[in-house]
């Protein structure tokens, strides 16, 4: 607050309020996905559902343990394999582990998260692995070298003609914009690799303890290729992304995929556990599932933030925040951008190195409304914001801004007592005349809330403020108010 | 009306820098001969500290504000997030001491916002305001989606003599205020606001009202500094015009 | 490399739960307590004649919005005539020769299709079991043909279970996939589907196949054919009560019970079907 703070987030989101492109990009995807499942839950016929999945999935999350157990012991039971790794650098040692037990080549992966959030491919690619992203957009984003700016739509900071480019570039295409033309070269280019490639490395939607199967959602079907051609199959899976049942894994699927694209179902629906069959031709020989903690239990163990552990990743928040819709996903520096982001990232890899992405956002309530499970987003960010304001021993956090802290202990002490509030009002009169500007605006403030001034004016303090007209105008009209006293004990 | 008596809860913001809108709103009170009384001592709900973080500065004020409120039968605040600051996140910052909470459950639910208190406690609609011009509504979002107040002022809007309503795209997006976000992370909050602009330019109004100053401030100082053409004011502004102008 | 134990230890701590104390599924029967279906499923075997032509008309209204293709055949017959259609009229994709790959599936089997191809250069392969060439004979082909289990009205979907005979890659790997299915598979909403699915116990892998592959990564610019199939047909089976079994399609809509049916329809359901039964009777 007292000096204007020049982050990466400050960075990124000035870089992406100055590129049209992507302005563009965010305009269409919120005014078509977001403002549509807000429109779709009002519509929705079974308006319990939202409240029953959700409090399924912390039922779920109060059982972790036993439901992550049975899990387990089911997809062993299909003959695949389960890995629990507590943090990133043992999921990816199993994984590396997997694919060079395997002489695994070339790995080909389905859209997942979780993947970025360990950061599977540097070190596949070290052991010599080719990692190819199968998804459309990630693999735009792969070929650019660049990183996604949205949980679905992973490229929309790029246009037709970027992407024209770059395929020209990089795949040797004929230059066109079409984004069919476009698609189609993708489609061959990426077949070759599907259809060859030794592993699939996938996320994992959802798990069901009681079958053992996890789903997988996608339209293009570079999941299912992912999962089916290949010898191996490894799913990455947050721990949290589970159900006991296939009626919970059912409803929960089913508020997925209408609050991340406003379907009843995505094109691809797949539910798969252990290797293939005896005689069946495709399938997988091998299936892994490692199940990550990487921090999760400690959002688990903060009731304050447990909530946020029943996210479904469907990104509903990212298209209706309009905090998002103007900075897009990069300005986050952070696997999960938008207001999920905002809170988890910081959960999982340090308040105070995320601070931004706890005070960076207007708390104005939309993703709540949005979000199928209603995570109460706007609660675990003022809940951060506390721990920044004070320092917090559980979460390691510092005080995150010792001016700031300053500028409020001295703000509780001017509003507890009116009168020493009313003469600091009168003094700010004072010492605004000089910078009152035509139309009776303040056009130029220095120090603490200059930042507002940047782009804005600011109305004066006014000649009589309402407690002063108050004073002179209506308290002798009608009898005294019963004096309460003042508070005397604040002051030291 | 008579016999009915409010408290005013005046937000910080309209006492120093709209007092405009707290006369509006005593005028029209002393229109429908509703009694009112302003508590002196009142200074800040304590919102923007809670809202950065800063819990414990918050709570003093939050206390102080209950000790100041409690004995009154109905509190009326101009301004939709500072009853949303009382209602919703007093019981959270004594949710460990059951004697305040309890204390501050009951004032929330007595703390009303200016236009709900008119629409549903009073059943009014129609004020007798008068008021010629095309007028757009922006909904603030603790107003809108933390108190579900948007049919209210509507309503009040639409019964006002001479003027026209209209409603503008993305009526309920955040302006970009966000209390210390808009000085923190200016270039995020500017571009914001002028979306919210865009939208107010192109619905055609002239003045553009809503029940919140704090986003009203924000939407005027953009306004001013872009030298649009376009009037901001306070919903209490409007329903206080008669015939004859602001009574 | 088993890593159980100390992984779920401490989630046990983060639940706040004594440590070294194992709970098992036995600890709380309730979680995975089954919500009694028994009202689904006398919704589904009590569906009446007049309300499974309005799946199909919500089915067939599913399927256009997805870029499905509906087909609507009254025998076995007629589906084998639309088959046949498909494969002459459509060009092979990644290939200059014309190979089909059918589910090893009775339905499939009755449509005799090799015989039909017997004087073309069509290839028809089967999946069947044990075939080591099953895969190659699969990326050879530009059709594919299965007999998805159930089908779902409210989405469109196709519920494709694997097995023995009929794996994963015919409805994914070739361009087209045609999907074979009898209009007694119907079921209204995903509810029903998971339903009856419990009951099939699918052992193996299964998909729900919603229209034809798509994605709209470039501009947000829907495109069908990402890396799934471009084309999606559905032959739905809809074999009429005896009497009226002699009768195609053409005959439905003049048929006394049928305009009956389209009378109680909403116009632009009776419409679609009526534009699939044109469709449908040009191809053929």
């Amino acid at each position: 607050m007292s000096k204007k703070i020049e982050s990466a987030y400050i960075e990124g989101a000035k870089k992406a309020i100055a590129s049209p492109t992507l302005q563009k990009s965010l305009d269409n995807i919120q005014d078509r996905f977001g403002k549509g499942a807000m429109q779709l839950w009002k519509e929705l016929e079974d308006q319990g559902m939202r409240d029953r999945v959700k409090e399924s999935r912390m039922r779920t999350l109060a059982h972790l343990d036993i439901i992550l157990m049975e899990l387990a012991q089911k997809v062993r039971k299909r003959g695949g394999k389960v890995f629990f790794a507590r943090t990133a650098e043992e999921a990816v040692a199993y994984t590396l582990e997997v694919a060079q037990k395997n002489q695994v080549k070339s790995v080909v992966k389905g859209k997942s998260m979780t993947s970025m959030e360990i950061d599977i491919d540097p070190a596949l690619e070290k052991a010599g692995i080719e990692v190819v992203e199968t998804d459309l957009g990630e693999y735009i984003i792969q070929l650019a070298g660049d990183t996604p700016s949205h949980i679905i739509a992973p490229c929309i900071h790029m246009d037709r003609h970027d992407i024209g480019k770059l395929f020209t570039d990089k795949l040797g295409i004929e230059p066109t914009t079409d984004p069919p033309e476009l698609t189609m070269a993708a489609r061959k280019a990426l077949r070759e690799k599907l259809l060859s490639a030794d592993m699939g490395i996938t996320g994992c939607n959802l798990a069901c303890a009681e079958t053992g199967q996890i789903a997988l959602v996608s339209n293009e079907g570079n999941i299912r290729m992912s999962t089916t051609m290949p010898r191996i199959h490894l799913a990455l899976m947050g721990m949290e992304r589970v159900t006991a049942t296939t009626d919970e894994q059912r409803e929960t699927l089913q508020l997925l995929t209408r609050g991340a694209a406003l379907q009843k179902l995505s094109t691809y629906v797949s539910f798969n556990g252990g290797p293939k069959k005896e005689g069946d031709p495709d399938g997988p020989e091998e299936f892994h599932l490692v199940i990550i903690d990487n921090g999760r239990s400690k959002i688990l163990a903060d009731l304050e933030f447990r909530e946020s552990l029943a996210c479904i990743r469907c990104g509903a928040c990212l298209n209706i925040c309009p905090v998002y819709g103007k900075i897009g996903g990069h300005a986050y520096n952070s696997t999960y951008p938008g207001p999920i982001g905002a809170v988890i990232t910081p959960l999982l890899d340090g308040v105070n190195k995320h601070a931004d992405l706890c005070k960076g956002e207007t708390l104005c309530g939309a993703c709540l409304d949005v979000c199928p499970v209603k995570n109460d987003l706007p609660r675990m960010l003022s809940a951060l914001r506390y721990k920044l304001a004070y320092g917090d021993n559980r979460w390691n956090v510092r005080q995150h801004n010792v001016k700031e802290a300053y500028v409020y202990a001295a703000w509780q002490k001017a509003i507890s007592h009116s009168s020493a509030y009313r003469r600091m009002i009168k003094t700010a009169r004072l010492l605004q005349k000089p910078f009152i500007g035509k139309n009776n605006m303040i056009k130029k403030m220095a120090g603490l809330a200059s930042g507002w001034t940047d782009d804005r004016d600011l109305p004066p303090i006014a000649q009589r403020t309402f407690s002063e007209i108050w004073d002179e105008k209506y308290a002798k009209r009608q009898q005294q108010t019963p004096a309460i006293k003042e508070e005397t004990n604040n002051e030291k | 009306m008579a016999g009915k008596k409010v408290s005013l809860f005046v937000q910080c913001l309209v006492d120093s820098m709209f007092p405009q809108a707290a006369e509006a709103m005593v005028s029209i009170f002393q229109r429908l001969q509703i009694d009112f009384d302003y508590p002196t001592q009142q200074t800040c709900c304590g919102q923007p500290a809670f809202n950065s973080g800063y819990r414990k500065d918050a709570t003093v004020a939050a206390r102080r504000f209950i000790e100041i409120f409690e004995n009154e039968a109905v509190i009326v605040c101009p301004s939709g997030s500072c009853v949303h600051m009382v209602r919703h996140h007093y019981p959270e910052l004594f949710a460990d001491d059951p004697e305040m909470l309890a204390r501050a459950k009951t004032v929330g639910s007595k703390t009303f916002e200016f236009t709900q208190y008119l629409v549903d406690e009073l059943n009014l609609s129609n004020i007798g305001a008068e008021f010629p011009g095309k007028v757009t509504y922006h909904d603030s979002c603790h107003l809108s989606r933390g108190l579900q107040i948007n049919s209210q002022p509507r309503t009040l809007l639409r019964h006002i003599k001479g003027l026209e309503f209209i409603e503008m795209k993305d009526s309920d997006t955040c302006c970009g205020f966000g209390g210390t976000f808009a000085i923190n992370y200016p270039d995020i909050s500017t571009a914001m606001v002028d979306e919210k602009i865009e939208n107010i330019l192109a619905s055609g109004a002239e003045v553009v009202t809503g029940c919140d100053i704090s986003c009203l401030m924000n939407i005027q100082g953009r306004l001013s500094r872009r030298e649009e053409n376009v009037k901001v004011m306070h919903i209490a502004e409007l329903l206080a015009s008669t015939a004859g102008g602001q009574s | 490399m088993r890593n159980d134990l100390p992984f779920l230890d401490n989630i046990r701590k983060a639940l706040n739960l004594p440590q070294g104390q194992e709970r098992t599924k036995l600890t709380v029967p309730t979680l995975f307590e089954k919500p009694d279906k028994s009202a689904t499923r006398r919704r589904i075997e009590r569906r009446t004649y007049q309300e499974k032509q309005d799946l199909i008309n919500i089915f067939s209204e599913n399927c256009t919005n997805l870029g499905t293709k509906l087909h609507i055949a009254g025998s076995l017959k007629e589906a084998e005539d639309i088959t046949v259609e498909i494969v002459r009229s459509r060009q092979p994709e990644f290939s200059y020769n014309r190979h089909i790959v059918l589910h090893d599936h009775p339905d499939i089997a009755a449509m005799q299709l090799w015989k039909r191809f017997n004087r073309e250069s069509v290839t028809v392969h089967t999946t069947f079991s044990g075939d080591h060439e099953t895969t190659e004979k699969t990326i050879a082909s530009y059709i594919g043909i299965t007999v998805p289990s159930i089908s779902i009205a409210e989405s469109g979907t196709l519920v494709q279970i694997t097995s023995a005979g009929c794996p994963r890659s015919t409805s994914l790997v070739p361009s087209i996939h045609i999907a074979l299915i009898r209009s007694e598979t119907l079921v209204a909403d995903l509810k029903e589907a998971c339903c009856l699915l419990e009951d099939l116990k699918p052992e193996d892998s299964y998909v729900f196949i919603s229209g034809p592959s798509k994605t709209a990564d470039i501009e947000a610019h829907l495109v069908h054919g990402a890396h799934g199939p471009k084309e999606v047909h559905i032959i739905l089976l809809k074999e009429e009560p005896q009497q009226l079994e002699p009768q195609a399609i053409q005959v439905e809509s003049e048929s006394p019970s049928e305009e009956k049916t389209e009378s109680e329809t909403p116009p632009e359901q009776a419409c679609t079907l009526d534009d699939q039964a044109e469709e449908t009777a040009e191809k053929s």
